[in-house]
């Protein structure tokens, strides 16, 4: 999740008294069907859903573009907000390179947002047709088996080699790449370490903080369902891949998330809230990205206090996001042009400068970044501070539906 | 023991107006034609509304009922219905994970599991209860309204006893979305009943207590209206916050040490209370208000004349009269309420988790199961369906006037 999402605003509806008698026959048919329905039971299952995507996917890997035959038209970025080219705020011109270029009279960028990765793909599924998709890793193995992306071709994306490859695995299915990773980054505690201590805990950071109750109501995490249980899972069995649950473990993580339960005050679904949260007084740790840290740390608020990235001993969560290819683009090669321009150091270093990321890009980019004050608050040039025990990249999660049924149980309970 | 009533008291028999013998009356095609009977003309009318009603009531709600049937599925192809383990042929599945989970009643050394059918039914045979006590018995009938009124309310009444029927009964580890139901019905439950509290002294002061400037002052009292929502519900954070206006003037006076401001102010149950009757009291204030309006004010002299109390007057007169004003403002805070979304996912924190939150996670956050969340808005519309029905059963059949 690489931008925090707003909560969204939907207006509750005013009563409707002139409607009752119009629909209260139905209403209480409805409501006897939900009582009689639940003395039967049903065999059906979708189980039987054919995967028909994959087949044609396959044949299209190793596929050239040529964007010089393309036809032209705006090609369209369907992606998290704040990665569009705003020059007029200062922005990074993250597409410079291909703004540049030959292409973009003929074919300019246009940028859409999106909310959160599921929403996305449901809207491209029901027949949204953008050219490029900002998704994050984990969740390319969906938008391949449901035939909406194609692999890319390498020839067109000449810095493709500068993404380390244990970022870049992720997104590579069947041999062939299908995401191009763009935005790295932790999820993890921020805290105030004047007010938090891990003597409990054994004395070292760790995830456990959260089921220690001196600090009841004084916590938060981020409303994910994976996230949830990921970390009960961390706390439960240390540092192993959190990627790789089995029911059993999801079961026990659950449990364990439902302990973390009473302490925390909210899940919260927008950064700026959590962010606001803690510099007024009402959170002294909760879970932030790499920006949100920035934003506590460096706020006029908490000039005095101890705020910290938490390195647990059970290794940090991590995401990677990037750019896919749709299988229904009309301008493959010059998309491609438009995700290489995505992928150069300059752009890598923007992405560090002005939202705190890391990049999935790392050669040359330590040397573009202007403030290099971040280099070291977040380990950009250490390999080591980026790869397991010490982070737990997101990965393509098999049992997806288990994990979100468990995390949406922890929230409802 | 029952003290007969000063004759003048029966004042509802004064006022009401001798039936008059119906006269058969001879009129014009014009005449009738004026008096708004011609369908045409009443269903040109209605037109726009008709039309607005079918687009974007009928033929959803129409679509919501396919899916929670599992006749429709959301994903365009069979390999991402396999992602999002959509079912694909007519199920009653989907409805059984929400309504079939037995409810686990605990009380003190017994233990039992009774099936969610039972209770809906008890729900239901309380509801026609305190319909039509009335029409059951004659003389006892304000006692059964008024018991069975208790039974319905009672048990999902928050504060101060915390969610009680949650206490009492638990449901089967399956049933989350049930124990939501119940929890947002609570919360919902007490913010309305607050809210009418609060509203009904608002109203009495503007109707009665001032004269002239009645319209202004009504103005003042919906003035909140004038701003976003949004905004209302960010500025409770400010004053509800660890360091806000409550915790830092409680801090100044010494009443809360420093270290341990009051955190149950935000983030839980009780915020979500809080803003939510904050949010509709302006708005009931409206109804009651109105209702007050049509009280005819030589009862109230008549009453003072011969004795009565402000109280009694009140009692005798002012609230039969304004009892389905106020069972309709009820409802407006109810229904709205137990729906909520926006103010429970940005003050509820982990404990005031609401239903709309989960109806509307598996719409457009990551649960992803539009069968489900179509199930889920289904229960919630029969439901309220049914509680508005009941109640203009209710108010149709005079059962107000017994309060």
């Amino acid at each position: 999740m690489s931008e925090e999402m707003e909560p969204k605003l939907l207006n509750t509806t005013m009563s409707r008294r002139g409607f009752v008698a119009m629909s209260g026959a139905a209403g209480l048919a409805a409501f006897l069907a939900a009582c009689g329905g639940s003395s039967s039971d049903s065999s059906s299952s979708g189980g039987d859903a054919a995967a028909d995507g994959v087949t044609a996917e396959e044949a299209a890997a190793g596929k050239s573009f040529d964007p010089a035959t393309e036809p032209g038209g705006p090609i369209e970025i369907f992606t998290w907000a704040g990665y569009d080219d705003s020059p007029e705020e200062g922005l990074p011109a993250m597409w410079e390179q291909y703004i540049k270029g030959e292409y973009e009279s003929a074919s300019p960028l246009k940028w859409t947002f999106l909310e959160d990765d599921q929403q996305a793909l449901a809207k491209v599924a029901s027949g949204y047709n953008p050219d490029i998709i900002h998704p994050c890793i984990a969740y390319t193995q969906q938008w391949k088996d449901a035939g909406l992306i194609q692999p890319l071709d390498l020839n067109l994306l000449p810095d493709f080699g500068g993404i380390p490859d244990a970022i870049k695995a992720g997104g590579i299915i069947d041999g062939a790449p299908y995401h191009m990773p763009f935005d790295v980054g932790f999820s993890c505690l921020t805290y105030d370490a004047d007010q938090i201590s891990f003597d409990k805990v054994g004395g070292k950071e760790s995830w456990e903080v959260l089921l220690d109750d001196t600090y009841k109501g004084k916590m938060a995490l981020f409303s994910d369902d994976v996230a949830i249980i990921k970390i009960g899972h961390l706390i439960n069995k240390g540092a192993v891949d959190p990627n790789k649950m089995t029911q059993e473990e999801i079961d026990a993580a659950k449990e364990t998330a439902l302990k973390i339960k009473p302490n925390l005050r909210n899940y919260w679904t927008s950064q700026t809230d959590t962010v606001n949260d803690f510099v007024n007084g009402n959170l002294i740790a909760t879970y932030t990205w790499p920006d949100g840290y920035w934003k506590i740390k460096n706020h006029p608020k908490m000039k005095d206090r101890n705020i910290k990235y938490m390195q647990p001993t059970q290794g940090r969560l991590a995401w990677v996001c990037g750019m896919v290819l749709s299988a229904n683009t009309k301008q493959p090669g010059r998309a491609s042009l438009a995700m290489a321009a995505a992928n150069t150091p300059a752009a890598a270093a923007a992405l560090t400068d002005d939202f705190q990321y890391a990049s999935g890009q790392q050669q040359g980019v330590a040397e573009l970044i202007k403030n290099k004050e971040l280099i070291k608050a977040f380990q950009i040039d250490d390999p080591a501070a980026w790869a397991p025990p010490n982070a737990w990249f997101e990965a393509p999660l098999p049992n997806y539906k288990d994990y979100v049924a468990a995390g949406e149980e922890v929230k409802a309970a | 023991m029952r003290r007969p009533l000063h004759p003048a008291f029966c004042l509802s028999t004064m006022a009401a107006v001798p039936e008059q013998p119906k006269l058969p009356i001879k009129r014009s095609r014009r005449e009738s034609r004026n008096d708004g009977g011609s369908a045409l003309s009443t269903y040109g009318l209605m037109l726009p509304m008709l039309v607005v009603l079918s687009l974007f009531f009928l033929a959803p709600l129409y679509y919501i009922f396919m899916f929670s049937v599992a006749l429709r599925r959301f994903a365009p192809t069979d390999a991402l219905a396999m992602l999002n383990g959509e079912l694909n042929a007519f199920t009653t599945e989907l409805w059984g994970k929400l309504v079939n989970v037995g409810v686990i009643v605990q009380l003190p050394g017994i233990d039992f599991t009774v099936p969610t059918m039972v209770i809906a039914l008890v729900f239901i045979v309380l509801l026609i209860l305190a319909v039509s006590g009335g029409k059951i018995s004659k003389d006892r009938g304000g006692w059964i309204v008024g018991i069975a009124f208790i039974l319905l309310l009672a048990p999902f009444m928050t504060i101060p006893a915390g969610n009680n029927l949650l206490r009492v009964m638990s449901l089967s580890a399956d049933g989350d979305s049930l124990r939501l139901f119940f929890k947002s019905v609570s919360m919902a439950m007490t913010s309305s009943v607050t809210a009418v509290i609060i509203a009904i002294p608002v109203a009495y002061f503007l109707a009665f207590c001032i004269g002239k400037s009645k319209y202004t002052w009504l103005l003042v009292v919906i003035a909140p209206f004038l701003t976003s929502y949004l905004l209302r519900v960010f500025a409770w954070k400010v004053i509800l916050g660890d360091q806000g206006l409550i915790n830092s003037g409680l801090m100044a006076v010494g009443l809360v040490d420093e270290k341990a401001p009051l955190t149950f102010l935000i983030y839980s149950q009780f915020t979500v209370i809080v803003v939510l009757t904050y949010a509709w009291v302006p708005f009931i204030c409206l109804p009651i208000f109105l209702s007050f309006e049509t009280i005819d004010r030589r009862l109230l002299e008549a009453a003072m004349d011969l004795g009565a109390s402000r109280w009694q007057a009140f009692r005798k007169i002012s609230l039969p009269i304004i009892a389905p004003g106020i069972v309709a403002a009820f409802l407006f805070v109810f229904i709205p309420s137990i729906g909520e979304y926006i103010t429970p996912t940005l003050v509820g924190g982990t404990q005031g988790t609401m239903y709309g939150q989960s109806l509307a996670n598996q719409f457009v956050g990551g649960a992803f199961n539009w069968q489900y969340g179509s199930v889920m808005a289904l229960f919630l519309l029969g439901v309220v369906l049914l509680l508005t029905f009941a109640t203009a059963r209710f108010l149709r059949s005079g059962a107000g006037g017994n309060l």
